[in-house]
């Protein structure tokens, strides 16, 4: 009886094979299958059977992993006490509030030696030209300009650097990472502590993320561990006239019956670091556009990087010694993604006049 | 017609909004910054001038600490109290993941029930229930499936009952073998001749190190009674640098992989398939006398996974073991975090797809190099079977 049925299936599969739309239609299966390496399809019933039994385990596989990225985070919260004194006598140090001891100064290091030696050479070349140049140089507080020169050396930062807001950030003395308490939604908070200005009233400008710790019931494989679905700024108290995020323009308009020309002044927004704390918000529907999209996806990079990275490593970025660590992977960041041009002018294209705005 | 001039768009009319069409436009509070772009402009035109401009910035590449030479000595001093800081919170990091290894340990056993669980159901050991094997996603597949394809369902499933009539699978049969097969990292290692001992693979468990021992993780390969050897486990233990690099204390990035051991694999006579036999006719220099000698040398094989090279006291290592070692921790690394827990998932192909979109290619090392050359083996009193392990391996 095997016999006839290797036949009767010989018979069809040459028909199969000279009917065109059948063609198709197995080109199709196959394109679909080729990305499927094990054919799970040509498994007997009862095995496929016992493979959903095994998908089943693995949700709930997927469920205690969930718990242990809570506990996970619960780590990082504990750990992040044990880091605040020294990340607390760092903001003592850079602002110049306390003075390091000798002790507390020791670096060893070939360079360092080199860089003394070459010094030393330099002074004694510089003796005579030091006595014509009058005495310009205070005594540099602290580590001057220590975050701004870190938002430039590092290009996810030093893209979202205006200008206009590198005065203000020369006030920034200190970033925090804060961490959700147990029992509420997991999330994070960057606290960005600033020095009295003329910019704005706020001495701090927060900015929380927040995660999403649990499988998608939808989609229950994909769960990787927590994950950054929103975040949320704060009000800046600008002082009349400092706010860099708005600029106003003038507009000269023709009314088309009449002729007549008027000139308007308009406030729009501008491009500032500072926006950072006024991020698009995810709508209900969680629908975005493309261009949103991109933005929200690069907020949550530029978040999870502060807090993964920089906050933790500041002087190794002040240095560039970390740079040179993350230069292999920000450059995988470039070749995957697309490259938008942001362009600055958005507002001001002709024919984009909102009578609203 | 007067002009209104510099009115508020507060204080507009909305209606004369309506019929208006813009001219011209200026930015204010720009105007001082527009002389200076001017100037940029026209010295950027200035080929002498770009080409100074890309000398100093080619000096100031790859030395980032240029910035750094040009701060003042008490400033330096002080950004010196901050690396010293940066020390101390490395070898706190370095307890963080001690911690975390912890966790890792205590979460091992809450899987484990699951895992045993799958391991039964591969084995057959266990049967399970038909609540336990209801999955949704075969109910939508269902409602989307064109006529043609319903009547290709149809056809199939008369096969497959004519097919379960004949012979009746036993729990997955060759489960972890199409694990091997669906994963490239894994693939690459795999030969024809391991494939029928792999069919006996019923299990990989993850064993985590004590609390007080150096960190480690060991990967145990279980397998059923069969031909080939008479050891039920195969072990392979990956030992991890979990402290921070006194030299480089910055380049702490978490524990790493930095050696591994294998196991001893008891071959029943005959069946070791990590090594074979080669002919080969020698010509003597002088009297020119031709001989036929028998040779024993390695072949390749996924089972070579379990006599991994080994570290030389002086810590170096030549390029061809260096390369073997660091793929090898990456398989280990891969096992361990991704097959393992998540092995239904490769035997199905849907965390291929998932692992595809994480890693970009990066283009292939070109290791091929040495694969193509054919040099005549058999008369070449120097040649060494080592190197063409490598080689064999392409050409198979």
């Amino acid at each position: 009886m095997e016999g006839d049925h290797s036949e009767t299936r010989g018979k069809v599969g040459d028909q199969v094979m000279q009917n065109p739309q059948a063609l198709a239609a197995l080109q199709d299966r196959l394109d679909s299958v080729s990305h499927t390496p094990s054919t799970i399809e040509s498994l007997p019933k009862s095995v496929k059977r016992r493979v959903n039994a095994l998908k089943h385990l693995q949700v709930r596989c997927a469920h205690i992993e969930a718990k242990f990225y809570e506990e996970v985070h619960e780590l990082e919260r504990k750990y992040a006490a044990l880091y605040q004194p020294l990340f607390d006598k760092r903001r003592d140090v850079l602002s110049g509030a306390v003075e390091p001891t000798d002790e507390e100064c020791d670096w060893h290091s070939d360079r360092e030696e080199e860089e003394e030696l070459a010094e030393e050479l330099k002074k004694k070349a510089a003796v005579e030209e030091k006595k014509e140049e009058p005495v310009v140089e205070e005594d540099p507080k602290g580590i001057p300009e220590f975050w701004l020169t870190i938002f430039r050396s590092v290009d996810m930062l030093s893209d979202l650097l205006l200008e206009h807001d590198e005065p203000i950030l020369k006030h920034l003395q200190d970033i925090k990472v804060k961490f959700s308490e147990p029992g509420q939604p997991m999330s994070f908070t960057l606290e960005f502590h600033f020095e009295p200005n003329n910019f704005f009233k706020n001495t701090v400008l927060t900015k929380v993320y927040k995660m999403k710790s649990e499988p998608d019931p939808a989609e229950p494989f994909s769960f990787e561990g927590p994950e950054i679905v929103d975040c949320e700024g704060c009000d800046i108290d600008w002082n009349k006239g400092k706010d860099v995020t708005v600029k106003t323009i003038k507009k000269k308009q023709k009314h088309k019956g009449r002729g007549t020309v008027r000139t308007i002044i308009k406030q729009v927004p501008n491009d500032s670091f500072f926006n950072f704390f006024n991020p698009i918000k995810v709508s209900s529907d969680g629908e975005l556009d493309e261009d949103s999209e991109f933005t929200l996806a690069t907020d949550f990079e530029i978040g999870h990087f502060f807090r993964e990275r920089i906050v933790p490593r500041a002087v190794l970025y002040f240095t560039g010694e970390a740079l040179e660590d993350d230069e292999s992977f920000e450059e995988e960041d470039l070749e995957e993604g697309e490259e938008e041009d942001h362009e600055d002018d958005g507002d001001e294209e002709e024919g984009d006049f909102d009578p609203k705005a | 017609m007067a002009d209104i001039d510099n009115k508020d768009q507060a204080d507009l009319d909305p209606a004369d909004m309506e019929d208006v069409e813009e001219v011209e436009e200026e930015e204010t509070g720009e105007d001082v910054n527009s002389k200076a772009r001017q100037l940029t402009a026209q010295m950027m035109q200035n080929p002498q001038i770009l080409a100074a401009l890309q000398e100093r910035l080619d000096g100031l590449v790859g030395s980032p600490s240029g910035y750094m030479e040009s701060l003042p000595k008490i400033v330096k001093r002080r950004v010196n109290a901050l690396k010293n800081l940066q020390v101390k919170c490395a070898h706190i990091e370095a307890k963080f993941y001690e911690e975390v290894h912890e966790l890792e340990r205590k979460y091992a056993a809450l899987y484990q029930p699951l895992f045993d669980k799958r391991s039964d159901i591969v084995k057959a050991m266990y049967e399970p229930t038909d609540e336990e094997c209801e999955w949704k996603a075969d109910e939508e597949e269902e409602l989307t499936v064109s006529k043609q394809e319903e009547m290709k369902e149809k056809a199939k499933v008369e096969e497959e009952k004519r097919d379960e009539e004949k012979e009746d699978p036993k729990g997955i049969p060759e489960f972890w073998l199409t694990v091997f097969k669906n994963v490239d990292l894994l693939s690459d290692m795999l030969q024809e001749h391991d494939e029928p001992l792999l069919k006996h693979l019923q299990d990989i468990k993850v064993k985590f190190s004590d609390p007080g021992q150096p960190m480690s993780f060991t990967l145990e390969f279980y397998f059923e009674t069969n031909d080939f050897f008479t050891n039920q486990v195969l072990t392979k233990t990956y030992k991890m640098r979990s402290e921070p690099d006194e030299t480089d204390p910055f380049s702490f990035d978490g524990p790493e992989i930095m050696g591994c051991t294998g196991c001893q694999i008891d071959w029943t006579k005959g069946k070791n398939i990590t090594l074979k036999t080669i002919k080969k006719k020698q010509k003597h220099k002088g009297r020119g006398t031709v001989r036929m000698v028998t040779k024993t040398v390695p072949n390749d094989s996924f089972f070579n996974f379990f006599s991994p090279p080994e570290v030389p006291e002086s810590g170096e290592l030549d390029e061809d073991s260096g390369a073997i070692l660091a793929a090898d921790f990456e398989i280990g690394h891969f096992l361990r975090e991704r097959i393992v827990p998540r092995a239904v998932l490769y035997f199905t192909g849907e965390a291929i797809e998932d692992d595809d979109d994480d890693y970009d290619e990066e283009g292939e090392e070109a290791d091929d190099e040495e694969g193509e050359e054919e040099a005549d083996e058999e008369n070449d009193p120097d040649y060494d079977p080592k190197k063409d392990v490598q080689a064999e391996c392409k050409q198979q």
